[in-house]
């Protein structure tokens, strides 16, 4: 299908609060973006404003401190989609349309079961937790990730595999973690279904400790897919960098500044996979 | 009606950031002797269902929103 | 309630009560005016006793407290108006929108940014975490009010010194009072998903019983989306939005209007508010979109005073007075008093005005977003508020007597302005290395990044130069933070604080020219042009002569800079009674200076870029060491104040902007605490870099002049070799060449004298006092 038809479903509720960067990132882009309140895909809205989540082809939670993060980070939010949205959630992923969570929208993922999602769509119960990074502090720093996927994940189609981007973090609760009981077969699981997306490094991209592990995550894992490859959670912020302008040290590094930034691929892939899948 | 107190802790294991930094923060303010700090979550409930059925309620509740199994436990008790 | 003599309760099934100011001695009302918590002056009640004679009835307590919040010093700046009249209020510029809740300016042929910054000291002071929240939840709905949309938040902080273990009885040792607002401001923005972007930590021992919470919002719209806070006429109806109403922040203003006391906390618990922020963001969300739909009159935002200020305030601005059913409000908890409904300050409130047949429609916008929304009341032709609870009248007041507030000038008296006092010479160590290190590690100027990076200063992705520059995990600081509002153009807006409390309070007049100087600087060194100002005035009790002197210089010298520099303050706020038993905190005229970037493509940061670049200080160095921060840590006193001289600063910004244009500017940095070594220093930093100069073009000065020296109006600039020619020729007299951007040491000679640092141990210096007191 062509790009300008690809329609994107921003998805939000009180206290989600990176949706217009979210909507402007797609919108660069040339998709067609809609911002949606949770309400209105479960009936709860006068009829003008009723939609479909089967409408769209690409389903993006943003960032934010939806229904304040109170709880846990994203509980609220999954609590309420699995109740009203459950199974047009699951048809949707089954369907092998794209989705994507970014900081608390990974959050939101993680709670809801879509992620790391081994065995069935949606979990039960959450198979993971995002939980307090180790500093016990909110951690707004430019973070760098190196690309670990071997093709599998939509979002990262057009990024070489050990390729480092500087994507910029900012959370609280971004420390991934697995039942210790099931850490290592989780996280063997994870490598053998092609599931590790992105891990922090430093500078020189090497795997490396706080703060270029800006939380703590086990294995340093910032982003993770479904085994399909379809569903992607991560905690840095792509819509961030989506220009050379938004980076830390754009003034030091030469080159034009309104090129593009190392989040753009991400959009960029996601919309490649659908244009040419749909 | 039943009051039920629901509480949250980290499972055995699970580091506690949020009680280390406030133990660190009481002892920045001058106070001694803290061996440590541990942060509990707990919600209170006034609830109008029978109380033979509340516990399994409270229970289904923690399952669905209040815990996550991968890092907390919790408990119930009716009052 | 009132002394018993003095109040009879009315015969309504609720509480109301008339109060009997006719047959009351002056003691009876001075005594009254406590117990009710008014805070007015026996004067003032005179006045509301002879317009109640007029009108042949006896007040109730609802109209009695309606009085006393309008015509607080927090809502009527009654001791300070007739000085901003003079120094600040006539200042014309073309570009002013609007000047409402806040100051609205033109950004470009189609949009407009709203800017407003103001105090919430004394509630952070008694809750630390609450009063900042609720701060930046109040700044918020100003700038929302003018229909803008908020996208940055700036917070510049005082507290007394971290280090302190031991202080006064009823007053909190400032490194909980550090770490609670800024988690509160962290919480509260964070949450909301505005970036803070901008701001500052001062420390000062005069802060220890005051701290000072200042907090500003900058809001973008487009120019046709503009409100006014104004009801449009008869027809109209007010639908109060947000929170719910409860007995949280009763007598917010009455208490900002009066010293702190040791008593002080248990008095006034029920002044601080709780702020909710998952209220707050869709409230953001609802009003926009109300807007965006021409569906609204105006908003106006429920501050201080809360129903009691704000229903008056809309419909006297369109001319109009309004009929407000006080028991439709909705409420917390059951069993308020109307005074209570009629006063409280709970958060998250705003007010809207719209034609009735709109009513539907925004009622179901806020619905979507389960924000309560309730109409409250209609607007009337006649100039007064009544208020109806249960079918009983409980309140008529003509609006132009409870708005129009009393006003004082009241005398003024200079202090010893210790400009006039012999100079002492600081006590100052053998080597300049040791002075530079702990002056980087000075509090005041040690990075501020335990703050900086727990607000999330980069949500909205809009944020293109940011408040840590350089390398990542390497930073230094910024002068100034750059948005760039519009997805569809390069213009951008520079946001900047400039404020010296020591200049201030041994020179106030020039205290207050260096913060206009300061806030341009920081603008001028991105490549901003200064554009606007609005400032938070921060002074003590207006009542003592030297204080309010204090007050009308620091007014007057920004009042001047603005209109020598063409700029606009099109808002503003006083906060005086920042005093205990203790002493008054020191004199804090706080400017938020806003600068427009033509194209943030060609913006500078401070980080120096590449080896071998030549440096040149911008701007004559002078003896200028009065209050600066050498003098201050080694123990010297006296001498002056950097003054400022307006013309050289312009001439400056033009010569320093073209550069910048041209591409020949690789990083600047304004010199300000600490002078240039820490300038240098600073620079080196950012850009893991280091120095080599000699400091022989500077003329002939003492050493220490040359390298701590606050003069004001002066930048160092990193040039890109290959273009020094090109630069000389363009700067001419203004840049004195020191040296050029060495690999990884800071090494300076002058006469005799020399620095060499390694860019690591001043890093060290620089980036952990804060981490090892905050934690």
């Amino acid at each position: 299908m062509k790009l300008e038809e690809i329609k994107v479903c921003i998805l939000r509720i009180e206290g989600t609060n990176c949706e217009q960067e979210a909507y402007d990132a797609f919108k660069a882009l040339g998709a067609d973006p809609e911002k949606v309140h949770l309400k209105q895909l479960i009936g709860r809205s006068p009829g003008e404003l009723r939609r479909e989540l089967d409408e769209y082809q690409v389903l993006m939670l943003p960032g934010g401190f939806s229904a304040g993060d109170y709880v846990r980070a994203g509980a609220i939010f999954a609590a309420r989609m699995k109740s009203h949205l459950a199974a047009d959630l699951e048809n949707f992923i089954a369907s092998g349309r794209p989705v994507l969570g970014i900081c608390n929208g990974f959050q939101i993922l993680v709670e809801l079961g879509v992620l790391p999602s081994f065995d069935e769509i949606m979990s039960e119960a959450p198979q993971a937790a995002l939980y307090t990074n180790v500093s016990g502090r909110f951690e707004c720093r430019p973070s760098y990730l190196k690309h670990e996927n071997h093709g599998k994940c939509v979002f990262t189609s057009l990024l070489p595999r050990g390729e480092i981007v500087a994507i910029p973090v900012a959370h609280a609760e971004g420390n991934l973690r697995f039942p210790s009981e099931s850490e290592e077969e989780f996280l063997m699981r994870l490598e053998e279904n092609d599931q590790v997306v992105f891990r922090y490094v430093d500078p020189n991209g090497d795997y490396a400790g706080y703060p270029w592990c800006p939380n703590g995550a086990i294995g340093n894992i910032a982003g993770i897919c479904n085994p399909e490859g379809n569903v992607l959670g991560m905690m840095p912020h792509p819509e961030r960098a989506m220009f050379r302008y938004q980076h830390p040290d754009w003034t030091r590094s030469g080159g034009k500044p309104d090129a593009p930034g190392d989040g753009h691929v991400i959009f960029r892939s996601v919309l490649d996979h659908v244009s040419k899948r749909f | 009606m039943v009051t039920a107190e629901i509480r949250i802790e980290l499972k055995h294991g699970v580091a506690d950031p949020e009680g280390e930094n406030t133990k660190k923060a009481l002892e920045l303010l001058g106070f001694k002797g803290i061996r440590s700090v541990k942060t509990v979550k707990v919600f209170e409930m006034d609830l109008d269902i029978p109380a033979s059925e509340a516990a399994s309620v409270c229970e289904e509740m923690s399952r669905k929103l209040l815990a996550n199994p991968v890092i907390q436990t919790f408990r119930v008790q009716l009052k | 309630m009132g002394s018993k003599e003095l109040t009879r309760k009315r015969a309504v099934p609720f509480p109301l009560f008339e109060v009997d100011l006719f047959s009351a001695s002056p003691d009876e009302l001075r005594e009254m005016s406590k117990t009710m918590g008014l805070n007015l002056s026996l004067e003032e009640l005179e006045t509301v006793k002879a317009y109640f004679k007029a009108r042949g009835r006896l007040p109730t307590d609802v109209e009695l407290q309606s009085i006393a919040q309008a015509w607080s010093e927090h809502c009527c700046y009654k001791s300070s108006k007739c000085f901003l009249r003079e120094h600040i209020f006539g200042i014309k510029h073309p570009d002013v929108l609007a000047k409402g809740d806040a100051g609205v300016m033109a950004f470009d042929d189609e949009h407009a940014y709203a800017l407003r910054v103001e105090s919430h000291n004394h509630p952070s002071a008694i809750e630390p975490y609450g009063g900042a929240a609720t701060g930046i939840g109040g700044i918020v709905r100003d700038v929302l009010a003018m229909g803008a949309q908020p996208i940055a938040l700036v917070d510049p902080l005082f507290f007394g010194p971290l280090d302190l273990m031991s202080v006064p009885q009823g007053v909190k040792l400032p490194k909980y009072l550090a770490q609670g607002v800024v988690a509160g401001i962290r919480d509260y923005g964070n949450r909301i998903g505005i970036p803070t972007v901008a701001g500052g930590m001062f420390f000062d021992p005069s802060y220890t019983g005051n701290c000072l919470v200042n907090v500003g919002c900058i809001g973008f719209l487009r120019k046709d989306k503009l409100l006014n806070n104004a009801v449009r006429g008869v027809g109209d109806v007010l639908i109060l939005v947000g929170g719910r109403t409860g007995r949280d922040g009763i007598h917010g203003v009455t208490f900002a209007s009066a010293e702190l006391s040791s008593r002080s906390e248990d008095e006034s618990r029920g002044a601080v508010q709780l702020g909710d922020p998952i209220t707050k963001e869709p409230t953001i969300h609802a009003c926009l979109e109300v807007n965006e739909r021409g569906l609204v009159s105006g908003i106006k935002d429920l501050g201080g005073g809360g129903l009691s200020c704000v229903v008056g305030e809309i419909a006297l601005a369109g001319g109009c007075g309004a009929v407000v059913q006080l028991d439709k409000v909705p409420l917390k908890e059951a069993g308020l008093a109307p005074w209570e409904i009629w006063v409280s300050e709970s958060q998250e409130r705003m007010m809207l005005a719209s034609p009735k047949e709109n009513v539907e429609s925004i009622l179901e916008v806020f619905d979507l977003w389960d924000v309560p929304a309730t109409v409250i009341g209609e607007v009337v032709k006649e100039q007064k508020v009544s208020l109806i609870f249960q079918g009983e009248e409980v309140f008529d007041l003509d609006l132009d007597f409870l708005t129009k507030g009393p006003e004082y000038c009241r005398p003024t008296a200079a202090s010893n302005v210790s400009t006039l006092l012999p100079v002492k010479e600081p006590q100052l160590p053998e080597s300049w290395n040791s002075v530079i290190l702990s002056t980087l590690a000075d509090p005041n100027i040690a990075c501020k990044d335990w703050a900086i990076m727990q607000y999330d200063h980069e949500v909205r992705a809009s944020t293109v130069i940011k408040p840590l520059q350089g390398k990542p995990g390497l930073h230094g600081p910024a002068d100034a933070t750059v948005l760039k509002p519009r997805t569809d153009s390069f213009r951008g807006l520079a946001i900047a604080i400039g404020v010296n409390p020591w200049f201030t309070s041994q020179d106030p007049y020039n205290g207050g020219r260096s913060a206009v100087d300061e806030a341009c600087r920081n603008i001028i060194a991105v490549g901003g042009r200064p554009h606007a100002l609005t400032d938070c005035l921060n002074f003590g009790n207006p009542e003592k002569p030297e204080r309010l002197f204090e007050f009308k210089e620091a007014v007057r010298g920004i009042g001047e800079m603005a209109r020598d520099l063409d700029l606009a303050v099109p808002s503003g706020n006083v906060s005086f009674y920042n005093e205990t038993a203790q002493g008054p905190a020191l004199p804090t005229p706080t400017v938020l200076g806003v600068g427009i970037v033509e194209d943030i493509r060609k913006c500078v940061t401070t980080d120096f870029k590449v080896e071998r670049n030549p440096v040149y200080v911008i701007g004559e160095t002078r003896e200028e060491m009065g209050a600066s921060a050498l003098y201050r840590r080694y123990g010297g006193s006296g001498g002056s104040v950097p003054a400022v001289d307006t013309s050289v600063l312009r001439s400056r910004m033009d010569l320093l902007l073209g550069a910048m244009s041209k591409g020949l500017i690789r990083s600047c940095h304004d010199c300000s605490d600490g002078g240039l070594a820490i300038t240098l220093a600073e620079m080196c930093l950012g850009g893991d870099l280091g120095f080599e100069g000699d400091l022989g073009a500077l003329g002939d000065l003492p050493t220490a002049v040359k390298l701590f020296s606050e003069t004001n109006s002066r930048f160092v600039v990193e040039v890109e070799l290959s273009r020094a020619g090109e630069f000389e020729a363009l700067a001419k007299e203004h840049a004195f060449r020191i040296g050029s951007v060495g690999r990884s040491r800071m090494t300076i000679r002058d006469k005799g004298a020399a620095v060499d640092l390694k860019t690591q141990a001043m890093r060290r210096a620089w980036s952990e006092p804060l981490w090892r007191s905050l934690g």
